[in-house]
């Protein structure tokens, strides 16, 4: 593998936390009000995935992530458990795509008491489609332009280039 | 014999009045309706089905939008898990390699014999290793599934 020992890598200590156990139809169920819940550490998770492009210096972040996404549905399970339920397994048995649209009624009351014990109202539609102005304490990224060296540089003749053996062989030995 | 034969002849001839004229006009079916009816029959039952399609289209547009906007709310979430899970395997497999390897002479593990593989990227950059190196310790069953039949178990 292209994975040396130099390479740092988190421990299996540092990775593992309590992950959410919660099925598809469940997360779809919940999904508007857990992105209005933890809006805030989502965004500075994603930002910093855009920003690194390296899962190991975004695992603070993720951790913050799973722990919001566990501590809304607890606080869900403590006050909405049947609305819940109901509602996500109208969602699961209603179509093969997990739609929201045949299951407006059990949304309305599910919506109706999160609104009620947890104060969270549903976003407005199309709410996470929408582009929205970051506002977080990340630094802005710095954008490096690429700067070119004077060519040609280290460019030899052909002749005075070095032609060393191929190191494990040719392929087409038959043809030297 | 012959005189009798010719008695009894009788000249086949038109008869009076001559034949009935030959019907060659060309007959034209009874119009159902009027250019001009058929027309605009057509051009507002079109116009009416287009403009039902318009509104079927913006409706599931909507749901689009709905069930988009969930995908996106859930995307931290799920990439958290991801990641974590991404990371994990390559500690697991890097520790298997070290193992595996550990009598061969000259081997360092991610090298071809101490040469790298990517020679001009930083040395602390992970490039992402391909399919077949990722599940090179596991069971093949586990590479067809995830890459020929989409399925991640």
């Amino acid at each position: 593998m292209v994975v040396t020992n130099n390479h740092e890598l988190p421990t299996f200590e540092e990775l593992t936390v309590e992950e959410v156990p919660i099925s598809t139809p469940g997360l779809r169920a919940a999904a508007h009000h857990i992105g209005k819940y933890c809006l805030e550490v989502n965004d500075e998770f994603m930002m910093c995935k855009e920003d690194t492009n390296d899962p190991r210096k975004c695992l603070n972040e993720g951790k913050a992530v799973t722990s919001c996404a566990l501590e809304f549905f607890r606080k869900l399970k403590g006050n909405c458990y049947d609305e819940f339920q109901i509602y996500s397994n109208c969602i699961d048995k209603s179509s093969s795509t997990l739609d929201f649209q045949p299951c407006r009624k059990t949304q309305a009351v599910y919506d109706k008491c999160v609104f009620e014990k947890l104060g969270i109202e549903r976003p407005e539609h199309g709410f996470f489609c929408k582009p929205r102005v970051y506002t977080g304490n990340r630094p802005k990224p710095v954008e490096e332009l690429t700067v070119f060296s004077d060519l040609p540089v280290g460019l030899k003749d052909f002749e005075d280039e070095e032609r060393p053996p191929a190191k494990y062989g040719i392929r087409n030995w038959f043809m030297k | 014999m012959a005189s009798t034969t010719a008695q009894n002849f009788k000249q086949d001839m038109p008869p009076e009045g001559g034949y009935r004229k030959v019907n060659f006009a060309r007959v034209f079916p009874k119009p159902f309706a009027s250019t001009r009816a058929l027309v605009g029959t057509y051009l507002v039952s079109t116009g009416i089905g287009f403009y039902l399609y318009l509104l079927n289209d913006k409706e599931i547009d909507h749901y689009q939008i709905e069930s988009r906007s969930a995908l996106i709310a859930l995307k931290p979430l799920l990439d958290a898990e991801a990641d974590r899970d991404y990371l994990k395997q390559l500690r697991k497999n890097r520790d298997v390699e070290n193992k595996l390897m550990k009598d061969v002479k000259g081997w360092k593990t991610g090298t071809y014999y101490g040469e790298p593989v990517y020679k001009t990227v930083p040395k602390e950059k992970i490039i992402h290793p391909s399919l077949n190196e990722y599940y090179a310790h596991a069971d093949p069953k586990t590479l067809e599934n995830r890459a020929y039949w989409h399925k991640n178990l």
